[in-house]
């Protein structure tokens, strides 16, 4: 939520809690529902972990042997309960990142096998993601105890895995520590250094993870990256319509909607009225719409053009105009103008959380 | 491994493949495209076990997928079991 990747540092106001709110919702149930139950399922049907170990492990539970820090309200307006249940939110992204490099590491997991536990193939294995009904308030207080439930799943998933020698307490503090370590959002520096540098961006959009290799960003588990251009004749967006594949590992996490089954359905059965309804988006006529689907092993992003008034700009301006929309074809990059009054507004295009998973 | 497709050809999708690549999304199955890019055999561990066959974007009409018209199109990557060649005046 915060300016904490860098590179831009404004804290704002919030001009619309039910968005905020909407977004954690989406987020936390896809999380829980798609990331982390699933692999619990997994781990339970081959006895790395049992019922009975998460049952033992939550009686165990003391105070003092919990391992993730129990989290204090900042305040009681409105704006901070929310900022309160984003970063809540983001530890407990976190936290699963946290006990799946384990769990993956014990039982040699892979993706593909999430993909199977969590129903991708097949709808009688989903997990069903709770529906969100009331006030903005009735609607804060669930997500204050959902959390809080959540929390508690995963701090006992913990101690469970402890308690079956899976991994020690040190290790997992040292990983929790890293899981910490701020990595700048590389959206932004790349697009601006392809932006300014021509032989750069043809090698991006030739090569993909090799000229971003060079340039020293981290990679990740991406396999095969394609970075498709923006042009005056073609305008291109990006979606996974099994599921949410992205490249996350570069461009840290999406907007809930990525993930959201009406973008998914939507955008390839009409493009052009999903991108106009859903991000005002209109594309002019003369351009060809293309929608990349990744079904595979090629993760897709989405080189935006140079808005104009940007001439002269140095790569270090020019980052703060690319916004995470604009990474997917849901959005331009901003022109200078718009970046000012966003900031003004309080309303600048936040940089992804960089959820390391 | 000897690569089936090369950029430009014109292919079908299976409409059914039970042992094949589990995610060639239902939309395109039964479609006609055009080869868009090749990818080739990719290794990617983290993934998945072992190797799939080459790695294919397929570029679809958005009118074959769709109901929609118009000049716009959709890419997907589809794995070489699920293609097919399509002889030009068929």
């Amino acid at each position: 939520m915060s300016g904490k990747h860098g590179h831009k540092p404004f804290e704002g106001h919030m001009h619309d809690f039910e968005a905020h709110i909407r977004a954690v919702e989406e987020d936390l149930e896809y999380y829980r529902a798609k990331r982390f139950e699933p692999r619990i399922i997994y781990l339970i049907r081959r006895g790395v972990v049992t019922f009975y170990d998460l049952l033992k492990a939550r009686v165990a539970l003391k105070h003092r042997n919990q391992f993730f820090k129990p989290r204090k309200p900042q305040g009681k307006n409105i704006e901070a309960r929310v900022r309160y249940l984003e970063e809540w939110l983001d530890e407990y992204v976190k936290g699963i990142a946290l006990v799946s490099a384990r769990a993956v590491e014990a039982m040699d997991m892979v993706t593909e096998d999430n993909r199977k536990e969590r129903g991708d193939y097949d709808d009688f294995f989903k997990i069903k993601k709770k529906e969100h009904r009331g006030t903005l308030e009735e609607r804060m207080v669930n997500l204050e105890q959902d959390l809080k439930d959540y929390q508690e799943l995963l701090e006992v998933f913990v101690q469970a895995l402890l308690h079956r020698g899976w991994s020690t307490r040190q290790e997992l503090e040292q990983r929790w520590k890293d899981l910490h370590e701020e990595r700048p959002w590389a959206g932004g520096v790349i697009v601006a250094k392809a932006w300014s540098d021509p032989a750069f961006k043809q090698a991006l959009v030739a090569t993909g993870r090799e000229a971003l290799r060079e340039m020293g960003v981290h990679q990740g588990k991406v396999g095969k990256l394609v970075v498709v251009e923006n042009t005056d004749k073609v305008h291109n967006v990006v979606v996974c319509t099994l599921c949410s594949c992205y490249p996350y590992d570069i461009l840290g996490d999406t907007p809930w909607w990525y993930k959201h089954e009406s973008y998914r359905t939507n955008i390839v059965q009409n493009p052009r009225a999903c991108v106009k309804e859903m991000f005002q988006l209109e594309i002019s006529a003369s351009k060809e719409l293309q929608v990349w689907d990744s079904t595979s092993d090629v993760r897709y992003f989405v080189l935006p053009q140079r808005p104009t008034g940007t001439e002269g700009m140095s790569e270090e301006e020019l980052a703060k105009l690319v916004t995470v929309d604009s990474l997917i074809g849901a959005g331009y990059a901003l022109e200078p103008s718009q970046q000012k009054e966003a900031m003004k507004l309080g309303a600048a295009p936040e940089s992804p959380r960089v959820r390391p998973d | 491994m000897e690569l089936k497709f090369k950029v430009g050809d014109a292919v079908i999708v299976a409409s059914e493949n039970p042992t094949g690549y589990p995610r060639t999304p239902r939309y395109i199955r039964g479609k006609r495209g055009v080869i868009g890019l090749v990818h080739g055999v990719l290794e990617n561990i983290r993934d998945h076990r072992g190797i799939h066959t080459p790695l294919y974007t397929v570029r679809f009409d958005l009118s074959e997928v769709s109901t929609c018209h118009g000049q716009d199109s959709i890419w997907v990557d589809v794995h070489e079991e699920w293609l097919s060649e399509v002889r030009p005046d068929s």
